[in-house]
């Protein structure tokens, strides 16, 4: 089964806290979903190619030219704002 | 005699527009009568949009005065609630989205608004799309028309109720691994899933986003061919869209039957049914080919893999600063923001789910889960290819059971997982796939999975529609 130490280590990567009373459950439903997937290893596929995207058109570029088309509605929703601006807490600290 | 308006189709209800029986307002307060009515039930819709929808009503009907009207010109219409309104909330069934509203129209809701549609609400879902039941909204579980104790399907199980239940003339779903048809089964409609890339996907709250298709839910074939041509092609803002579409050229009917989606795990009542669609298809004419889809039992592996690393990556960027769930916080570094956000705000399932995705996408696990998984999807795509030189379409069961009852499989994701067995492949190849209904089993709808080609949607909708003509439901 999954380690507590995994869990743990893969809810800091995904951004998400787990508290103490959840990491039995977590281990068990993770442990049966990766168990369950394993039948992949069945199969031999050193030979084949891999499909990640099924699209047949290629990149699409647009011209490199400003286009918010309003961006008031899009301020709007910001969790805190000045001005025209998102407001975030301090993300830059002095190393002492 | 006067026809209960709510009971039509969009080509009954567009030419009682044209002869003037009735106008798109009369048709449209119809419909919200029909909503108040049932919705405290049925629970189909989270948002209803009354002023919005009786506002497009009366421009509709204008459009229509001035010969300005094409076939979904003032029709009501229902709209799962991952696909953006401008100025309308958009919860994709999530409390981190509970409060948001949308500043944009998706290309879908565009094209549908230019012809002059008329949105009638938003429609319940699985919380991102992660479900097959609707029973892990974030707000409440929709029921199913057919039996109020059973589920409707999901993801799309809002939209496939409204439908069911004539809330709406037609409405429009998603589907990454099933949540159109899977939900139009147990509701006893027709949904289309198109294929990848026919139909733009700006403006859909993503969950995987090689898998995602916008289609329609809709009463009969028909409707869901119209419905389909009004949203479909090419989008400057989906680089994965296109305009390709291949002409039906069917001369004689040749139908795939994979042994594999017959085999254990399929149940009995769905089985029969299925099976009488065969016999309806042979009296008809159509050659019954059996064919073999060896990588299917690969395919739900493959398939949750794939689509939870890039739920994982779509779901990052959700952290609450630029829009939804933001938890009033002065202490703490901006990181602990990020989590405070996304821990209150997503759901159990959906955590879950994006802790696998990154789990299988994490430095030492990338190769024996996500790049192998892709390879595997190569072998599945190849499956379908060589079926398709032997055959016009694939048909098959689309769920392997009945619609289950509300908290029956909610407790166990393996079994809930197993109810999309045999639509995920459809995703992972990119195929269109439609269910229509093929019979009742105590009551409850069973619904007929039939696959074609990429980019067949004309020639897959004349086979359904040949079926849907000549068959006995009852």
């Amino acid at each position: 089964m999954i380690s507590e130490e995994e869990i743990r280590r893969i809810a800091k990567l995904s951004y998400l806290e787990i508290k103490d009373e959840e990491i039995d459950e977590l281990r068990e439903k993770f442990s049966s979903i990766l168990e369950y997937v394993k039948k992949l290893q069945e199969l031999d596929v050193s030979s084949i190619k891999e499909t990640s995207n099924l699209s047949e058109s290629e990149n699409v570029f647009r011209k490199d030219i400003g286009e918010a088309k309003n961006p008031e509605e899009l301020l709007k929703a910001l969790s805190r704002r000045r001005d025209n601006y998102l407001e975030v807490k301090k993300i830059l600290y002095n190393e002492d | 005699m006067k026809t209960d308006l709510t009971k039509l189709t969009i080509k009954e209800a567009h030419e009682g527009l044209k002869k003037g029986e009735f106008t798109s307002v009369d048709l449209t307060r119809a419909f919200l009568e029909k909503i108040k009515e049932k919705n405290g039930e049925i629970k189909a819709f989270i948002t209803v949009t009354e002023e919005l929808a009786l506002k497009q009503a009366k421009k509709a009907d204008e459009m229509i005065k001035k010969g300005e009207g094409s076939v979904l010109t003032g029709i009501p219409c229902a709209i799962k609630d991952n696909i953006l309104i401008k100025g309308i909330g958009c919860t994709a069934g999530s409390k981190f989205l509970e409060n948001y509203i949308a500043s944009y129209n998706a290309t879908v809701i565009d094209k549908l608004e230019k012809l002059g549609a008329v949105f009638l609400g938003k429609t319940n879902m699985d919380e991102f799309a992660m479900g097959s039941s609707c029973e892990r909204s974030a707000f409440f579980p929709t029921r199913n028309p057919h039996d109020l104790e059973r589920v409707p399907g999901g993801s799309s199980g809002g939209s496939a109720a409204a439908v069911a239940s004539d809330m709406c003339v037609y409405a429009l779903g998603t589907d990454t691994g099933g949540s159109i048809r899977q939900p139009a089964s147990f509701c006893g409609v027709d949904g289309l899933k198109p294929t990848y890339g026919a139909v733009s996907r700006y403006g859909i709250i993503a969950y995987a986003s090689s898998l995602d298709q916008v289609g329609p839910l809709t009463k009969n074939v028909e409707d869901a061919g119209i419905v389909f041509e009004a949203i479909r092609g090419l989008d400057n803002m989906d680089s994965t869209s296109t305009d390709s579409k291949k002409k039906n050229d069917l001369e004689k009917l040749r139908i795939g039957v994979p042994k594999e989606y017959f085999a254990k795990g399929l149940d009995k009542e769905v089985e029969e049914a299925v099976k009488k669609a065969i016999e309806t298809y042979k009296k008809l004419g159509a050659e019954i080919v059996e064919i073999s889809l060896p990588m299917s039992e690969y395919a739900l592996s493959c398939y949750y893999i794939i689509a939870l690393a890039e739920a994982s990556a779509n779901l990052a960027r959700f952290d609450g600063l630029r829009y939804g769930k933001f938890v009033e916080d002065e202490d703490g570094e901006i990181i602990d923001t990020y989590l405070k956000n996304r821990t209150s705000g997503f759901g159990k399932e959906v955590k879950k789910r994006i802790m696998i995705g990154t789990y299988t996408l994490s430095s030492g696990y990338y190769d024996a889960y996500y790049k192998r998984a892709l390879k595997v999807r190569t072998l599945i795509k190849q499956d379908f290819e060589k079926a398709f030189e032997k055959v016009d379409v694939i048909l098959g069961p689309t769920s392997p059971c009945l619609p289950f009852k509300i908290g029956e499989k909610s407790e166990d994701p393996l079994s809930m997982y197993l109810a999309d067995i045999y639509t995920v492949s459809v995703n992972l190849a990119g195929l269109p796939g439609v269910s229509i209904p093929c019979g009742y089993s105590n009551g409850l709808p069973v619904g007929l999975q039939l696959i074609g080609a990429p980019f067949e949607e004309d020639k897959l909708l004349a086979i359904a529609s040949l079926f849907e003509k000549n068959h006995d439901n009852r």
